[in-house]
């Protein structure tokens, strides 16, 4: 399918391109939970003192990811809850990689391509792969049909590959190198911008030998950089033993880190951006870095709301998140709505941007706008406009699976494809009536898995 | 501003639950979001959202109906802006009762009803027919559907047709020849009781009996019509503004405009009679308000893209048949009722070639 639909938000707060390094600090505070994990198994007990790379706990449903210490400290378990305190950190002398460290469903006789995706799970890089139909975490020893390796975020405001490539191109073009090494003859898709920059021309430059890697280029526009988008473009289907593999930019640092170096994934390039924050810029840090503070003085005093991820496809960071998880990729820090505005849509708006060119803006050139999380404007029925048909990547039709749903019929809204809606919250965005499309989507694709889950239940036993 | 916001803060209390004006609280709740724009927080993602809302889009369809108000009041007269008010009026009870009884929020979609609804009548109409054209239209046409958003039939025109019917003689007298020299009718009020002495034929009407208006005269509005319709170049102007801001489909109007000047043109070579020519009949009539401002509404046009077009081609040859081939004038309204009707249709047809493409993606 061509790459249809698509939009890139105008908004305030776009991170510079430098990293800034932090210092460590003396505690982490390592959340069991995440978007895709939830690290249930303990390896340590309370009072434990542990090096950097010891495994702190698992993930027992996602092929046992490991949580790894990032520094040296001593496990407290129940300082705070649902997360995994290390107190006096330092920077201590790395855990050895011991063979015998085996989960106990891999082959006994590991051939050199095994030992290698071993290496990558227990170094926690795998955890930077996706399967790119179900954003779910694949199967290591599994066989791909392809890799996908994008070096784009476009979602604002996420780390972006290009800021992460710059300094490390060579490791990058290493770890493309590695990743052949894990497959046979698979296809390696390399996701480029479309656009003439010097960055992308050096990438480029540097992978022509390779045969299997093949560049794609891509318009900078939202959301391009979805996995789900790019397979359905690349046409590659959905096939059960056959999973698409997809990972970003530090997916692949972190892959040549692992095997090249043979070291533990311990940091991350993320950035902190958005309107209500200060000064925007990619900061370096490692799981369990304190929230507090990581993000005073980085963020507008006033009431704000934090976001982890992006604005369209994010989520706010709970109350009681007391530090960085292992798999965040940007941090968004977004204005509370606090004041009504006086007559808004009797006025030109030159300084409000829209994907309909109903504000004076239209008459400029893209600016960036300082949104906060209002929703500007009243809820209303659909009028049919037909914004988010046009704007949904996925090619499905947002107003009709709306109706659907409206009548609760989950069967025919599954009929016109709601499963191939990737959630990228652009229909929601520029709704003129409001609607929380894509919200309302999400759960029904919930409301489906948990039915069809039960109907298997039915069916086994028979 | 401030004092308004006090205002409304100390009146709100009134309406509270259990208060005697409760009933009424959809009224105060549009008066105040009226001026002030609600707080509402997104609560899950996108937690951004698009500056444009119904309001927005609603003003921008009554901005651009605004060049063709004004040459039907320069040509007509006075009479004109009564009926809009009128319009307003009586089109603004039946909403507000309903969304009382309904306990919902009041709609703006009613605001460019009750603006579209004068401007597609004979401009000397008595006012008590404007009311009642437009009360059935907005009860009939709209809030028996379920209100803005659900309603088959775009509201204006089941108004026309209904009192086509009702009244077939007022309806099809009532023309006012204009006059184009300043000031125009400007200064003057023209009702149906005044008009036997300056009533006019509209061009389509003389058009039968042999007489053809200049085109130059239709362009720029100097000949008998529906309020409205009478300025091309002021249409042009509004429906050129409603496609750059996207909020009229442009392929609607396209598809309208010119599936009609294909079907004039094979009526106006195959035919016997003299039959103008296309680009006469382009400008005559209501084919390019209906076009610009009466097809494109979002709620009774289909809202897939491919269902839009054979809407657009239905409406623009239907509209050329029926001034040909029946003993209608004008065929514009019938045209875009039969449209509405298809809309579902076409919808689901449309519906069904877009699911046969994604059959194959997993
Ligand atoms: S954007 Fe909103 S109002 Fe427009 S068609 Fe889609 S759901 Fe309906
Ligand atoms: S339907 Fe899904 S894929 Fe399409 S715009 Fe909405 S959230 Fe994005």
């Amino acid at each position: 399918m061509k790459l249809r639909g698509g939009y890139t938000v105008q908004m305030a707060g776009k991170p510079v391109g430098s990293v800034e390094v932090l210092p460590d600090p003396d505690e982490l505070y390592l959340p069991l939970f995440s978007r895709r994990f939830r690290f249930t198994e303990l390896c340590v007990g309370d009072g434990d003192r542990v090096r950097p790379g010891k495994v702190l706990a698992r993930d027992p449903s996602n092929h046992g990811v490991p949580l790894l210490a990032p520094r040296e400290g001593t496990v407290r378990l129940n300082a705070i809850p649902r997360h995994l305190v290390l107190q006096n950190v330092s920077a201590g002398v790395p855990e050895p990689l011991e063979d015998s460290d085996e989960p106990s469903h891999i082959p006994r006789n590991l051939g050199s391509v095994e030992m290698k995706r071993n290496k990558l799970l227990l170094l926690g890089a795998w955890q930077y792969f996706f399967d790119a139909h179900s954003g779910a975490l694949p199967n290591p020893f599994g066989t791909p049909q392809a890799v996908i390796v994008s070096t784009l975020n476009l979602e604002p405001f996420l780390g972006r590959g290009d800021v992460q490539l710059r300094a490390r191109l060579k490791s990058f073009t290493r770890g493309l190198e590695q990743i052949q090494t894990l497959l046979e003859y698979q296809p390696i898709f390399l996701i480029l911008p479309k656009v003439a920059a010097a960055l992308a021309e050096q990438v480029s430059q540097a992978i022509r030998g390779y045969a299997h890697i093949k560049p794609v280029h891509v318009p900078l526009r939202y959301p391009f950089d979805n996995f789900t988008v790019l397979a359905r473009y690349l046409g590659l289907k959905r096939q059960k033993d056959q999973p698409v593999w997809a990972l970003r930019t530090e997916g692949v640092l972190a892959l040549d880190r692992a095997l090249t170096a043979s070291k533990p994934c311990d940091l991350r390039v993320i950035s902190i951006g958005g309107p209500a924050a200060t000064s925007p810029a990619h900061v370096v840090a490692m799981p369990g870095y304190p929230l507090k503070t990581l993000l005073s003085k980085r963020i507008a005093d006033g009431p704000v709301r934090v976001l982890n991820g992006g604005v369209l496809s994010g989520q706010e960071i709970a109350p009681d998140q007391a530090g960085l998880d292992c798999e965040c990729l940007g941090i968004t820090a977004l204005g509370e709505q606090t004041e009504r505005e006086f007559l808004a849509f009797v006025r030109p708006g030159a300084g409000r941007w829209s994907y309909s060119r109903c504000f004076l803006s239209a008459l400029r050139r893209p600016m960036p706008e300082r949104m906060t999380t209002a929703i500007r404007g009243e809820h209303r029925p659909c009028v049919s406009c037909g914004f988010c048909e046009e704007i949904c990547p996925a090619g499905i039709m947002p107003h009709l699976l709306h109706k659907l749903l409206y009548q609760d019929d989950l069967e025919a809204a599954i009929k016109v494809r709601l499963d191939l809606c990737v959630a990228c919250g652009l229909c929601s965005f520029v709704c003129p009536s409001k609607i929380d499309l894509c919200g309302q989507f999400q759960k029904a694709m919930e409301t489906f898995r948990m039915e069809q889950m039960e109907h298997m239940a039915q069916e086994a036993p028979a | 501003m401030k004092l308004l916001e006090r205002l409304l803060d100390r009146t709100r209390g009134a309406f509270a639950e259990g208060k005697r004006l409760h009933r009424t609280k959809p009224v105060f709740d549009a008066a105040e979001n009226f001026f002030f724009a609600p707080i509402s927080r997104a609560k899950s993602a996108p937690f951004v959202h698009d500056p444009l809302d119904i309001k927005r889009l609603m003003s921008m369809v009554i901005i651009a109906i605004l060049p063709a108000l004004a040459c039907a009041v320069y040509f007509f007269g006075l009479h004109v802006l009564a009926m809009v008010v009128v319009s307003y009026a009586a089109g603004g009870i039946v909403e507000v009762l309903f969304a009382v009884v309904r306990k919902e929020e009041i709609n703006e979609g009613f605001l460019v009803t009750g603006m579209l609804f004068p401007l597609i009548l004979p401009p000397a109409l008595p006012l008590w027919m404007v009311a009642v054209g437009v009360m059935f239209g907005v009860l009939v046409g709209k809030e028996l559907f379920g209100g803005t958003g659900r309603n088959l039939f775009n509201p204006a025109l089941v108004g026309r047709v209904f009192l086509a019917l009702a009244y077939p003689a007022a309806m099809a007298g009532n023309w006012i020849s204009p006059v184009a020299e300043p000031p125009g009718r400007i200064l003057q009020y023209v009702s149906s009781g005044a008009v036997d002495a300056i009533a006019g034929a509209t061009p389509l009407a003389a058009a039968k009996q042999g007489q053809l208006a200049g085109l130059q005269e239709m362009f720029l509005g100097n000949v008998a019509g529906s309020a409205g319709e009478t300025s091309a170049l002021a249409i042009l102007l509004g429906g050129i503004l409603l496609i750059m801001t996207r909020v009229a489909s442009w392929r609607i109007v396209v598809g309208v405009l010119g599936s009609f000047l294909l079907m004039e043109t094979v009526l106006h070579y195959t035919l016997p009679g003299p039959i103008p020519p296309p680009m006469w009949q382009l400008l005559a009539g209501g084919i390019l308000f209906g076009a610009f401002f009466m097809a494109t509404d979002p709620v009774t046009s289909p809202a897939t893209t491919g269902g839009k077009w054979a809407y657009a081609i239905i409406i623009g040859l239907a509209t050329a048949l029926i001034r040909h081939l029946t003993g209608y004038v004008e065929g514009v309204m019938f045209a875009i009722l039969l449209g509405n009707i298809c809309a579902p249709l076409l919808d689901e047809v449309a519906v069904a070639v877009r699911l046969r493409r994604l059959a194959h993606e997993s």
